[in-house]
């Protein structure tokens, strides 16, 4: 008899969480009608649970409680534990103004949701400029490493060699991607091909943590079949 | 079928089979081997372990992955914040990522629930050591937000509860990006580590970023290992079952967790995996070679 006392609301997520799992799996044998289901049930969910949780976490709580007063509580003595700031009135402006983007489904004003779709592309371009320079410029400033490192007055070998395969990669994977104009030397041809054969490490290294990852995640789905699920079952079951 | 044959017409549904078997087998008994030793998560160990704190100070995780990254994102997110919750440090959760809202509660609640079975008398309790600030809207925007405040509780105002955060004992000197001593950032996303890289930052002031990757992520993040961008990674569920195994060190009374455990079924569906890959070449060449 299982010792484990549920909750009937954990008991029901434990048991649906198991047959999902199997609906999903099922699709190694075959094509099947729950396979389907299963993998609309999921597109669903979290379809769903994208538009809730920012009016649950954001919408409500930071914009539209402050906005409508619902933060200021009204004491038994008819005063208020705040006054109202008007200044959380500007929040119909930046509300309105992304409101725009469902006129794209009218033809008449589709122009309209046009300039919210250009305010976002200019502010995601002038985002994403600043922060390519905050991320590469370090990456570059720690690409000039040493060839010869020495630790403590002695030559670090270890290092020295691991600085000499970055600057080779570097330097040949770089050179691979210089297109403009033609390579004829043949010494030239070589340092691309050897930084073609490097990608060719560095792709196999990203297939197998791939591998790695897709593997983890079976991991983990049985260990929650094996041990939560069967244990589910088995109170279910009455063993 | 003959030798030859063998992993050419061999119909794919024995080999997941196969690999079912294999891994269920340490999965049933709860067979787990010591790991391996990973020095990037060494460091997040290091960084956890030295930080000093003074009044106001806490620490940030970023819970940033969904219920399909939870087989080796989480074990590492529970290592971490065990680890700090046991050297008292204030922990605030927050998270980018729509689906990882119910992680930001069940993280802590049960990282709490197993340090108050080991210390019998000692609790961890929310807004005194950890505080959840919920999913927060806004991506690039917002954190690009955070180093030009000058007061943090101003900008986040509200806890995931409705709680006012100047009201809560962890976080009643805390107002400044310098008052955070380390952020763990925990994802499988594409782009959320960069994200932080990005923005997560201030002149003259580096903040001690550590990352949990998955295994796909782990060869793109070492380059911000290397240049210094990341203090420490924990790589895939092997960082965090090293992880745990230096905890489990540093606290011998500590109760395994299941990374351990997962890591094996890992290490040998690794051995599988090979396997199959040894066996469909040789009988590739095997063929080649009676062709030839």
């Amino acid at each position: 008899m299982s010792t484990v006392n549920y909750e009937p609301w954990t008991l029901a997520t434990i048991l649906t969480g198991g047959l999902g799992t199997l609906a999903i799996f099922s699709f190694l044998v075959r094509e099947n009608r729950l396979y389907r289901i299963f993998e609309h049930l999921y597109i669903g969910i979290a379809a769903g649970l994208g538009l809730v949780v920012p009016i649950k976490n954001y919408i409500w709580p930071q914009i539209l409680v402050p906005l409508l007063g619902y933060d200021v509580v009204q004491y038994p003595d008819g005063t208020f534990s705040k006054v109202y700031d008007p200044t959380n009135l500007l929040y119909i402006l930046p509300l309105s103004f992304g409101c725009l983007y469902y006129f794209v489904y009218s033809r008449r004003y589709a122009w309209l949701s046009k300039l919210v779709i250009g305010f976002s592309l200019g502010m995601s371009g002038g985002l994403a400029f600043k922060g390519f320079f905050n991320e590469i410029i370090p990456q570059l400033a720690s690409s000039f490493k040493p060839l010869v490192v020495y630790h403590d007055g002695a030559l670090d070998l270890f290092r020295s060699f691991s600085n000499t395969v970055f600057v080779v990669t570097l330097l040949s994977v770089m050179y691979y991607f210089f297109f403009s104009f033609r390579r004829r030397a043949r010494f030239a041809e070589m340092g691309a091909g050897l930084g073609r054969w490097l990608m060719m490490v560095c792709f196999g290294a990203f297939f197998g943590s791939t591998v790695m990852a897709r593997m983890a995640l079976l991991v983990e789905r049985l260990q929650f079949l094996l041990n939560d699920w069967g244990a589910a079952l088995r109170y279910c079951i009455g063993l | 079928m003959s030798s030859s044959k063998v992993g050419m017409d061999l119909d794919r549904r024995w080999i997941y089979l196969l690999v079912l078997l294999a891994i269920s087998l340490p999965l049933l008994r709860k067979y787990s081997v010591p790991p391996a030793r990973m020095s990037a998560a060494e460091k997040v160990f290091e960084v956890v372990e030295s930080t000093q704190l003074q009044p106001g100070d806490v620490a940030f995780v970023a819970i940033d992955f969904g219920p399909g990254m939870v087989a080796e994102s989480l074990p590492q997110a529970e290592a971490v914040v065990e680890h700090l919750m046991r050297r008292r440090i204030p922990v605030v959760f927050w998270s980018l990522y729509v689906l990882a809202e119910p992680f930001l509660d069940s993280v802590p609640q049960r990282v709490a629930e197993r340090l108050g079975k080991e210390y019998p008398g000692q609790s961890w309790e929310y807004g005194r050591d950890w505080v959840n600030l919920g999913y927060r809207a806004g991506g690039g925007l917002l954190l690009q937000s955070i180093p030009k405040s000058e007061n943090l509780l101003e900008l986040f105002k509200r806890d995931a509860r409705g709680n006012n955060l100047a009201d809560l004992p962890a976080l009643k000197d805390f107002r400044r990006l310098e008052q955070i001593k380390v952020l763990g950032e925990f994802t499988g996303l594409q782009g959320m580590l960069d994200a932080y890289i990005q923005f997560f930052q201030k002149k003259g002031f580096r903040l001690n970023l550590v990352h949990g990757c998955t295994s796909i992520a782990t060869p793109e993040a070492f380059v911000y290992l290397d240049s210094g961008q990341i203090v420490g990674l924990l790589e895939g569920i092997a960082g965090a079952a090293w992880y745990s195994e230096l905890l489990g060190k540093k606290f011998p009374a500590r109760l395994p967790d299941s990374s351990g455990v997962i890591n094996t079924g890992l290490g040998i569906a690794h051995i599988v995996i090979i396997f199959l890959i040894v066996v469909g070449n040789l009988s590739s060449l095997a063929r080649w070679w009676r062709q030839a």
